[in-house]
């Protein structure tokens, strides 16, 4: 069995809880367990970083002490606690001076942290560590008829972290593909969702809500999986908004990858987390051929 | 006072460093200045100074912290008597309204908040530099 | 010994140690601005942004709104030529701005922020209905009502939670804060 520290973050508590749930189910699957770290703190999103990037490294880094306490790698299932966790991680491998003064404050805690551990999304586990391969062997119900629009987003793929390829990369559809669905084409699959500005500059991120769900539907999706919580807020939640204000009438809907993964592995819709969408994912078990999936 | 009582500021703030710097010189000061903490202890590292002026809100964060309790790990430049010139408590007043700065993690020897008086800064910094003094011939 | 430095040297200052970021090779090709999924929100392109920082054109930087429309999805940074972090500097002026106080008051951006982070240094978690007022004060009625509605949506389906989480060993975090941001009463 493989073990990782697990960052929930705090979207995963409730508002995104079906990503939580399907993840634990998803991963159990394939032998992986994901400990959730006792006592962890809000990695900041991108606002610390407006204050004091001191203070940003510094709270981020007391989840990778407490990681790294228990011998284990860090996974994260939102894209911007992974992004704040990656690279916190890596600014105290590479300067000493912020190391020490971040290691000054976690005393406070009782707590040190060394960059002896590594950062992984969620998405790398089932890339990395089980494989496609392996993916597609447990698949029991292959979701096939299905069109998935993958929606890589930014924090996952930007900043540029390992030489990986930023602009084209392919693992969300092999995924997919995996699963027995199919991945649409999907354009704009890694602009941005819009992320905060759904609060502090509603009309650009509704436009940015609007285009990504367009570019979905022109291209035949029946659902748009994410990876990421507030990827997945911003599209389903925040539809019915862009319908009214720009007259338009999507009813797509929006899971998370861990979802419909766990659709094709046959484990049911309800422990998946699948029933409180504002957006019905109803819609996407009539797409999937007969007795596929109950 | 004489031209060999160096001076260093440490600070990202230009027009306030124009004020400052302009007093000290006028006192008969040589002063040096450093916008930002990794010059400043590039030129704390090159040249000998007698005295320091720390801003605290720079660069990525409150690096003042830093750069003052990096100095007071060093054996040599633990000796250079340290004065905190800031604004953190406006800057980061909605963080923390009203609240008073915490001492215990600022290991320097003296702290004035902007803005400041000229008088009042002169006299600090020649208190601060006679103490040195003391402290040398003992 | 340096001179006063220019605008472009204090924004450089400002992030110096974050990654290279050598404002001043911007070449102005514009890849930032094509890139940008918000450049048609702001007042002012990333592009011409980087420009005006350049050209030391601080009153303009200040006043415009386009550091506080950036939505850090890093597009330009990973595309640009020069090297820039460009998103980082977007950082690098909400970080002056939020110290200066020079952020106009209609914008939401700067008030979310400070919500945000008075939220963890308070309880260690984020907590959505805390948030709420930073931003929902400043919507019209019919923004007003449509955020009501969302969230009441949401609440039905158990996505909002009642009560404001936070950290168990809260005081040894509070106390970390405190010799990162020396300020607070003493404990």
């Amino acid at each position: 069995m493989k073990k990782f520290a697990y960052f929930p973050g705090c979207s995963l508590e409730k508002m995104a809880s079906s990503y939580h749930k399907s993840a634990l189910e998803t991963t159990e699957v394939f032998d992986i367990k994901l400990q959730e770290l006792d006592d962890w703190n809000c990695c900041g999103a991108t606002t610390y970083f407006h204050v004091d990037q001191l203070l940003a490294y510094t709270l981020v880094a007391r989840n990778l002490a407490l990681a790294e306490k228990e011998g284990l790698d860090l996974v994260a299932p939102c894209s911007a606690c992974y992004k704040n966790a990656y690279f916190t991680n890596e600014y105290v491998k590479e300067d000493p001076d912020l190391a020490e003064h971040i290691n000054f404050a976690l005393e406070e805690d009782d707590l040190q942290f060394n960059g002896n551990i590594e950062v992984h999304h969620l998405i790398d586990v089932f890339v990395n560590d089980v494989g496609v391969g392996k993916l597609k062997e447990q698949v029991k119900n292959p979701l096939k008829g299905l069109k998935i629009a993958p929606y890589y987003g930014c924090q996952i793929v930007r900043p540029r972290k390992n030489g990986e390829d930023v602009e084209d990369p392919q693992y969300f559809e092999d995924i997919i593909s995996a699963m027995g669905a199919e991945p649409a084409n999907f354009p704009e699959r890694l602009r941005c969702c819009g992320g905060s500005l759904i609060m502090t500059s509603r009309v650009a991120a509704l436009d940015m809500v609007r285009i990504l769900l367009q570019s979905a539907e022109n291209n035949g999706a029946h659902v748009i999986a994410t990876a990421c919580p507030l990827c997945q807020v911003n599209l389903e939640c925040y539809q019915a908004t862009v319908n009214e204000e720009f007259g338009t009438d999507f009813k797509m809907p929006i899971l998370y990858f861990t979802q419909l993964l766990g659709l094709a592995l046959g484990i049911s819709p309800k422990k998946l987390g699948i029933g409180i969408e504002l957006v019905s994912a109803t819609p996407i078990f009539s797409k999937l051929l007969p007795k596929e999936v109950k | 006072m004489s031209k060999d009582v160096q001076l260093l500021i440490i600070d990202d703030d230009p027009d306030f460093v124009e004020g400052i710097q302009s007093i000290l010189t006028k006192a008969g000061y040589a002063v040096d200045v450093a916008y930002n903490p990794k010059e400043g202890f590039k030129a704390l590292k090159s040249k000998k100074y007698d005295l320091l002026l720390l801003d605290i809100m720079m660069g990525r964060g409150a690096e003042g912290v830093m750069v003052a309790r990096k100095i007071n790990k060093d054996p040599v430049l633990r000796e250079i008597p340290v004065l905190i010139i800031t604004g953190i408590r406006e800057q980061m007043a909605f963080l923390f309204p009203g609240q008073p700065i915490h001492p215990r993690f600022l290991p320097t020897d003296e702290l004035l908040e902007k803005p400041v008086e000229p008088d009042f800064l002169l006299e600090k910094v020649n208190h601060l530099l006679e103490l040195a003094k003391e402290k040398k011939s003992n | 010994m340096a001179l006063k430095p220019s605008f472009s040297t204090e924004i450089s200052n400002l992030l110096y140690a974050a990654h290279g970021s050598p404002i001043n090779s911007c070449i102005q090709c514009g890849t930032c601005s094509g890139t940008c999924p918000v450049a048609n929100y702001m007042d002012q392109s990333p592009r011409r942004l980087i420009g005006m920082i350049n050209a030391d054109l601080k009153d303009d930087v200040i006043d415009c709104n386009t550091y506080w429309f950036c939505a850090s999805c890093y597009h330009c940074t990973v595309r640009c030529p020069a090297d820039i972090d460009i998103a980082g500097v977007m950082y690098a002026v909400k970080r002056y701005s939020i110290w200066h106080k020079t952020y106009g008051e209609d914008l939401v951006g700067p008030q979310f922020s400070e919500a945000f982070v008075k939220t963890i240094v308070r309880s260690g978690r984020s907590y959505e209905p805390l948030l709420a007022p930073s931003y929902m004060t400043h919507f019209g009625p019919k923004e007003f009502f449509q955020e009501v509605v969302t969230a009441s949506k949401m609440m039905l389906k158990g996505r909002i939670p009642v009560l404001p989480p936070r950290i168990k060993r809260l005081d040894n975090f509070k106390n970390m804060i405190r010799k990162i941001i020396p300020l607070g009463e003493s404990s």
